[in-house]
């Protein structure tokens, strides 16, 4: 019915591969500065995902439903996103914002609007 | 006599004697429909009352009968149990139960078991909402949207509004997996997506908003609720929290919510007004995939509710445009109604009334929502009468005279017996003027400056609260006597047969009335469209027993 | 009560039969709707993820610093104890199709040995946060107080203990899965012919995996460049 040992390779290939992945994650930090490896990071998560869908979640051969539905839970993911870049991006209010005040000089909250009970 | 759905069924769990456990762990997706439409009507006449105690309330300026306070807590009892335990799960959950599975030829949904459980992760849920009543704190007052930071710092009992209607939010999306699941693998042979019949792709289409569009106010309910024990700062300004990204995450549920709540609405008209008109549907296609492009633009506006709320510039124009569009396919389907009426035999039966006046109803409530759509009229529109207005004439006049019309429609079907027809008629022509005169006058208060969720008010607004009130009262009579009568038809109706209203779609071909435990005798085939008339009479005829055509 | 099943057969006009797919015993039913609810999953932790994304790109440095604090030496552990036992689910529900039941079993009992020793390492790793006096509720994250750190960070450790503890959730829910599994194939309702609870508890274990996949480097390895205590 099913071929066992191939399939059991498959689960091992895929094994190892995710393995070096998690290893080059690691890695990333030496080739990046401080707070710009984010997209690589994503990036490197993105196959990893990619290879646990289609072996270990059998993906692969699957019928075009499945994959359509997570076609389209990615647009709107990547709509979602799109449109906070767009509003924070052209925020005009930043000036009478409070919640980005600097935080580090006096290391005490200046802004402390509504008290919060609890 | 042969048995019907009423006299046996399937339990979840052994088998048990007594009947009324046998209803209580009933797997049958006629008596989960059934057993759903009761709680939510003594819901609904809960939220019911409140509404008209504050009508009571707002009668003249000043303090009547209860205080502010208590008028916040009314009103958010009202919206709370009106959206989550009334109209959000109200039409898929009774009518989806009840009619979709019968319509595409299946003997029950996909998952039963699953169906039963949801039901009581429903009752459980609403039992949560109800319980903060009796709790110390008192009931929320933050409006049903629980807005941060406000529903962060009250004293009421937030927290068991936000896990019930987190509760109830799980329920919604296991009823659109049910759902979704049932329509994709059940259907019965030959029956293709183009083949079904319309309520089947309101369902379809609003089993999808629930899937996707409900995990994320879960989460957000979830995250206000660490707020409020943890202090996580999420959604707190005095921790550098955006309170504006609440009601984003917020509205990109709830907005979608709104087509979940109409879409099967739609469908419910879709299907009424060819049987009455006894003509074939008006562009099938168009009707169908609208529902389908509703769901889908439904998605992407949810930003229009946020316009005075700090967001930029720019975000605003892109989801005032989208938000022009979902009027186009909402057009289309109005278009094609009437298309389908314009010379089709037309028997105004009562839910041709309900669907009829629907149309009216309905069409000032969505051109009202495209003028608040555009961004400089809201800033003038926002939070005033005009905006209550508005969504009570898309979602009573739209939603629930649908809902009503469905169950003037599907009476027979359910009981097997016809309800008084004449008296059901005073009582739509009760509501219809009730609805109105308690609505429109909202639309001028609200256009000239009323605000929302006051129970106080300048004087110079009090004749339009006055109409309001007499409105109210004519429409909760209505409401009151069209109950009577189902209850009356029920008990007292003439029997008839499986076909009284000579309809078309397969809900209609049962071998008894009301239909038997598990549905069709056998699965039929289906080679035809779902509303082929020829000269006022249906096309097809089945022979009941063996459910072969013999037309 | 599916094993009897006997599908329904509908006739056309024509006289042919076709088989009518029934509720019980519907295989593709059953993964179909796990994928639907898995979808659920993925947009609620998607709507965290938007929230995170928000929040560092108001406060790109304050996240750096914060997330460089965490042990990533145990976060690193975690990760690869996640990724051997969704390698062990897998395989048992690859000796489940094949017929080895024994072995399924065997594979699944690794897999909970392996949840709870993920659930221990966090368990550590909380505690010594809490020992550095960062976890919810402590002054270092309430606004106002000497001890109060920067809106980024509280955001950052907030977000943190929210995601990692809902899904430390989801890992417990799944042992309690695997061993309701276990107790359903000694009791013989599932087996290599009916065996959809299996495969779609595998699924879950999957999708828990996954969304670790991307919780992992989220939090973990933002800072990692900048040095940082990490954790000690």
């Amino acid at each position: 019915m099913i071929d066992y040992k191939s399939e059991r390779v498959m689960y091992y290939k895929v094994l190892v591969g995710l393995l070096l992945l998690t290893a080059v994650t690691f890695g990333l930090p030496y080739i990046f500065e401080a707070g710009a490896d984010l997209p690589a990071q994503m990036f490197i998560a993105v196959i990893k995902a990619w290879l646990i869908l289609m072996f270990y979640m059998h993906l692969k051969g699957e019928k075009l439903i499945s994959v359509m539905g997570i076609f389209s839970l990615m647009i709107v993911l990547v709509f979602f996103i799109i449109v906070l870049v767009v509003d924070v991006a052209n925020f005009q209010f930043k000036d009478e914002s409070h919640i980005t005040a600097p935080q580090h000089t006096t290391g005490v909250t200046k802004h402390v609007t509504v008290p919060v009970k609890h | 006599m042969s048995k019907s759905y009423f006299d046996e069924t399937h339990c979840a769990i052994g088998h048990p004697k007594s009947t009324f456990m046998q209803w209580m762990l009933t797997v049958d997706h006629k008596r989960i429909g059934l057993m759903y439409a009761a709680v939510m009507f003594t819901f609904f006449f809960i939220a019911v009352s409140t509404a008209l105690l504050m009508r009571f309330e707002l009668f003249a300026p000043g303090q009547q009968f209860i205080d502010g306070d208590t008028f916040n807590q009314a009103f958010t009892l009202h919206g709370v149990i009106m959206i989550f335990l009334f109209i959000v799960p109200g039409i898929p959950a009774v009518f989806g139960n009840i009619v979709m599975p019968l319509m595409i030829g299946a003997k029950d949904v996909s998952f039963p078991r699953l169906n039963w459980f949801t039901f009581w992760l429903y009752i459980f849920g609403s039992a949560i909402a109800i319980a903060s009543l009796f709790t110390d704190a008192g009931f929320a007052d933050t409006g049903w949207t629980f807005y941060a930071p406000y529903s962060l710092n009250t004293g009421t009992n937030v927290i068991f509004t936000l896990v019930a209607a987190f509760v109830l939010g799980m329920a919604s999306i296991l009823t659109g997996l049910n759902f979704l699941v049932t329509i994709h693998r059940l259907r019965a042979p030959g029956m293709t997506f183009f083949k079904m019949p319309l309520f089947v792709w309101g369902i379809y289409a609003t089993a999808w908003i629930q899937l996707l569009a409900t995990p994320v106010v879960g989460i957000t309910l979830i995250l206000a609720i660490m707020e409020k024990y943890f202090g996580i700062g999420i959604f707190d300004p005095s921790k550098g929290g955006d309170p504006v990204l609440f009601e984003h995450l917020f509205w990109i549920y709830s907005h979608p919510a709104v087509y979940l709540m109409i879409l099967p609405a739609f469908g419910i008209m879709s299907e009424i007004i060819p049987v009455f008109s006894r003509r074939e549907i008006f562009g099938y296609r168009t009707i169908a995939l609208s529902s389908a492009s509703i769901a889908g633009i439904g998605y992407l506006v949810w930003g229009h509710h946020l316009y005075t709320s700090g967001m930029a510039d720019i975000a605003k124009t892109v989801f005032s445009l989208l938000t022009f569009f979902v009027a186009i396919p909402t057009g289309i389907k109005f278009y094609d109604w009437i298309a389908t009426m314009y010379k089709g035999k037309i028997v105004l039966s009562t839910p041709m009334l309900w669907a009829m006046g629907t149309i009216i109803t309905f069409a000032i409530g969505g051109l009202t929502g495209v003028t608040i759509a555009m961004i400089g009229v809201d800033i003038h529109l926002q939070d005033t009468y005009y905006t209550v207005a508005h969504f009570h004439y898309a979602m009573l006049g739209g939603v629930v005279f649908l809902f009503f019309a469905g169950m003037h429609y599907w009476f027979p079907l359910v009981t097997g017996k016809m309800y008084d027809e004449p008296k059901a008629k005073i009582a739509f022509y009760m509501q219809f003027v009730g609805f109105n005169l308690l609505w429109f006058p909202m639309f001028i208060a609200g256009f000239l400056g009323m605000p929302r969720r006051y129970f106080d008010y300048l004087p110079e607004f009090q004749i339009y609260h006055q109409f309001s009130f007499f409105g109210a009262l004519l429409f909760v009579a209505g409401l009151v006597f069209m109950f009577w009568v189902f209850y009356k038809g029920w008990t007292k109706g003439e029997k008839v047969g499986p076909n009284p209203w000579h309809a078309t779609t397969l809900e209609w071909h049962m071998p008894t009335s009301p239909p038997p435990l598990e549905n069709h005798s056998k699965v039929p085939y289906v080679d035809f469209d779902p509303y082929e008339y020829h000269h006022g009479e249906p096309v097809v005829k089945f022979d009941y027993e063996t459910m072969r055509r013999i037309d | 009560m599916a094993h009897e099943y006997i599908p329904e057969i509908s006739t056309d006009r024509d006289g042919t039969e076709h088989v009518v797919q029934g509720w019980q015993d519907d295989f593709y039913g059953g993964k179909l709707g796990f994928w639907l609810f898995m979808f659920t999953e993925v947009l609620m932790f998607g709507a965290m993820f938007l929230v995170l994304t928000y929040y560092k790109m108001l406060h790109p440095a304050d996240f750096v610093a914060a997330s460089a604090s965490l042990n990533r030496f145990l976060g690193g552990t975690n990760t690869v104890i996640l990724l051997v036992s969704a390698l062990t689910m897998g395989l048992s529900l690859l000796k489940m199709r094949a017929g080895d039941v024994k072995g399924a079993k065997l594979m699944i009992w690794a897999t909970i040995i392996l949840a709870l020793m993920f659930l221990s390492i966090k368990a550590v790793e909380w505690t010594a946060e809490y020992n550095h006096g960062v976890f919810l509720g402590l002054d270092a994250l309430q606004s106002g107080n000497p001890h109060s750190k920067p809106f980024g960070e509280i955001l950052f450790f907030g977000m943190y203990f929210t995601m990692t503890g809902i899904h430390g959730f989801h890992i417990i829910i799944g042992i309690g899965l695997m061993v309701w599994l276990l107790k359903r194939i000694n009791a013989g309702k599932v087996s290599p012919e009916h065996h959809i609870l299996h495969w779609n508890i595998a699924l879950y274990w999957d999708i828990v995996h996954l969304i670790w996949v991307f919780v992992f480097p989220y939090f973990y390895m933002i800072g990692a460049a900048s040095g940082g205590t990490g954790g000690h």
